[in-house]
């Protein structure tokens, strides 16, 4: 048989373009095996469902996985990236998500603010929308969901509310469409063992107050914004392609299916391979008692917080004394030209008119009320991030008392 | 998984090593991060029905001392079309995604090719020593093959191969090539874990999806886990005195070391510690629930009020 290797642009047959047609992509996407789903519907009922924003996530497995690798591989620098896939009747499938690549910044200048915060800004930097915007090209070449569906951040013990994120998360729904997500995974609490992945939305309201920039507090109290209604999670929910599922029940995992040859000293069960690489045996990290670093942390976090909050109403009655004080003087001045007016009327002079005010006075502006909303919301998260670690100590807790005290526990229940 | 096939290796066969060059012959281990076979997984699963295979670029990391091990991190999938005499792969297409990872992922280089099937046939040689080939290949580094087929109703497997040249002819060397297996293994990285875990719940259901479990939920499956294994181990136990089961000394030793690590602890000491803890730890829930429902709320309000006394002024 003779057979040569064409090296060089070869444009391939017509077959390759053949299946970027989505009702296609997505046959390909089951196996082979399974009867034909209905999915020929999709593009109808798509069109009815257009401006309907997503109600929930399925992330498929290979997005999990290379999120969670690019998250700690920049560990504890940020990471983001973008998500492909696509919105099917209400529930966005992201299939795959690439990172986006790595500003080269001198040694010397990475201690500066602006560079420090490159990768948190990348989502909506202008380079990397060309180069997501090749690498979909690309991607759609083999097959790939090509569509932007957002974009994937890291946060470390939830402090991820923040004006980058909301900015980027602005820029995807206002200059994509509504059917983007902010993805965020949370390293430091999936190392405690589950593994913490949300996905959000900026809610209509505040879109339609940070497209108008409106934060002064009329514009606050007329829309009713809370700070609890900046962001809108949705659920999310795990899939496995037919071959992954295949792939993870071959996964040995002895410690629960109990095939193991009896060992011939103590050194053998430490020391044995296949206890020691068996990654889907029982993890016992959840069980660790010694939370005290992360409820620390997250103290921590929070009194930042709460600083930052002080800061911020420091600043707000700063401005309204300022503009108590503009107001009385703008109040004696009417006043004044009140009492000059009527003495010009009994001297039968024409009035001086009332509203130069406006000109001799500045009132002065008010500071945003964005940053204030964002880290109440801040907050917030914090406080239910405390709530959820101490329910978990101290059910732990508990346990181990009853534990050490089995007279005790024995007691107490009776 | 671990190693399928066991395989002895004492040396690896020459590379196309220039003359002059100190051929390295240390044996060689290839690492498979488990993204890149989800991504192998994930391109397989959307082939075009006519194709049987479809192939793509490894990309990994070598390691420093000598290159006795790689580790595979990532993999894009490359268009091909095959047809009886003829093999055409898009290396322009290639080249420019290989150009667009590298900027996302500046430390990993190109370390081979996959296809989905285990097949080896002429293609593959061709294939394969294009990906070795000076230039734009792995010379002078051996290139990884990896083939990952995953058939429905089988078991995926996975086989990783470097080659040697063949020479028959000179005419021949372009496409003949001898694989030689390799031992690889799959590195679940701690951060992977739970992600893995995650994934698995999905295993035993229809429609192949679950939810994310909370903290109180993993706290639950930990604990049955743990109850599991205690049942395990007294039936075990049991089955040993009953003169039912292989007693093993290893196993019992083991079981009386891991006895002896009960701490003991006056029951005072402990009632006082737990008290003193769970104290702390409930005086930090109710500060932080204080300050997301009460000052937060309160100093909202309280930046509310100027305004509204501004809005009377008016």
């Amino acid at each position: 048989m003779t057979a040569n290797l064409r090296v060089g642009g070869i444009v391939l047959p017509s077959a390759r373009v053949k299946i970027i047609s989505q009702e296609e992509l997505h046959q390909d996407n089951e196996n082979p095996l399974e009867s034909p789903l209905p999915f020929i519907v999709r593009p109808s009922a798509m069109s009815t469902l257009e401006d309907q924003p997503p109600q929930a996530v399925q992330l498929e497995a290979l997005t999990v996985m290379k999120t969670i690798k690019h998250c700690a591989a920049r560990h504890p620098a940020t990471a983001t990236g973008f998500l492909v896939g696509m919105d099917n009747n209400g529930t966005l499938e992201v299939t795959n998500c690439f990172p986006f690549p790595i500003v080269d910044v001198p040694a010397e200048a990475q201690f500066e603010q602006q560079h420090f915060n490159s990768a948190a800004a990348a989502p909506r930097a202008k380079a990397n929308a060309a180069y997501q915007a090749e690498m979909i090209r690309m991607q759609k070449e083999v097959g790939v969901d090509a569509n932007n569906v957002g974009w994937y951040t890291s946060a470390n013990l939830g402090d991820f509310v923040n004006s980058n994120f909301i900015e980027n998360q602005y820029y995807y729904q206002k200059e994509l469409n509504e059917r983007t997500i902010a993805l965020v995974h949370d390293i430091s609490r999936s190392s405690q063992g589950a593994l913490s992945m949300r996905a959000f939305r900026l809610s209509p309201q505040f879109m339609t107050a940070y497209k108008e920039n409106k934060f002064t507090t009329e514009a606050l109290l007329k829309s009713g914004l809370k700070y609890s209604e900046i962001l809108v999670e949705l659920p999310i929910r795990l899939h496995n392609a037919h071959n992954v599922t295949t792939f993870l029940n071959q996964i040995p995992s002895l410690l629960s299916k109990g095939e193991i040859t009896p060992p011939t000293s103590v050194h053998s069960i430490e020391s044995n391979p296949s206890i020691a690489r068996d990654e889907l045996g029982p993890n016992f990290d959840k069980l660790a008692l010694n939370i005290d670093p992360f409820l620390q942390q997250t103290c921590d976090n929070l009194l930042d917080s709460v600083e930052t909050h002080h800061v911020e109403s420091n600043n707000f009655s700063y401005y309204s004394r300022a503009l108590g004080r503009e107001q009385q003087k703008i109040q004696q001045w009417q006043a004044k030209r009140k009492a000059e007016n009527a003495a010009r009327a009994i001297s039968k002079q024409p009035p001086l008119p009332e509203d130069e005010w406006q000109k001799l006075f500045k009132l002065p502006t008010e500071p945003s009320r964005l940053e204030s909303m964002l880290n109440s919301r801040q907050v917030e998260q914090y406080a239910k991030q405390v709530d959820g670690f101490v329910a978990g100590t101290s059910g732990k807790m508990f346990a181990v008392r009853g534990n050490l005290l089995p007279g005790e526990a024995g007691s107490s229940v009776e | 998984m671990v190693e399928i096939d066991s395989s002895l290796h004492l040396a690896r066969p020459l590379g196309p090593a220039s003359v002059g060059l100190q051929a390295n012959t240390t044996p060689l281990t290839v690492q498979i991060q488990p993204q890149a076979l989800f991504s192998i997984l994930d391109h397989s699963s959307r082939r075009p029905p006519d194709q049987h295979r479809v192939i793509g670029t490894l990309l990994g990391t070598r390691s420093d001392a000598d290159d006795s091990s790689i580790t595979i991190h990532s993999s894009f999938a490359v268009g091909h079309t095959e047809t009886t005499d003829q093999v055409e792969v898009d290396m322009e297409y290639q080249k420019a995604m290989l150009q667009l990872h590298m900027r996302a992922n500046p430390k990993e280089v190109l370390v081979g090719w996959y296809a989905t099937s285990s097949e080896l046939n002429t293609f593959s040689a061709l294939i394969q020593n294009h990906y070795s080939s000076q230039g734009e290949g792995t010379y002078p580094f051996p290139a990884v093959h990896l083939t990952v087929e995953s058939k429905p109703g089988k078991d995926v497997e996975v086989r990783a191969y470097i080659s040697s040249a063949v020479g028959v002819t000179p005419e021949r060397a372009a496409d003949s090539a001898a694989f030689v297996p390799v031992p690889y293994s799959i590195n679940y990285s701690e951060a992977d874990r739970s992600g893995v875990e995650s994934l698995e719940g999905a295993k035993e259901a229809e429609s192949r999806t679950t939810g994310i479990m909370t903290d109180i939920e993993s706290l639950e499956k930990s604990l049955e886990d743990t109850l599991g294994m205690l049942d395990r181990v007294s039936k075990y136990v049991e089955g040993v005195i009953e003169e039912e089961e292989e007693p093993s000394t290893a196993l019992g030793q083991f079981l009386l070391n891991t006895l002896a690590l009960a701490p003991k602890v006056d029951p005072s000491d402990i009632e006082k510690d737990f008290n003193n803890h769970i104290q702390d730890v409930l005086t930090v829930s109710y500060l932080a629930n204080m300050t997301c429902y009460g000052a937060v709320d309160d100093g909202w309000r309280r930046g509310w009020q100027p305004a509204r006394r501004r809005q009377e002024a008016e």
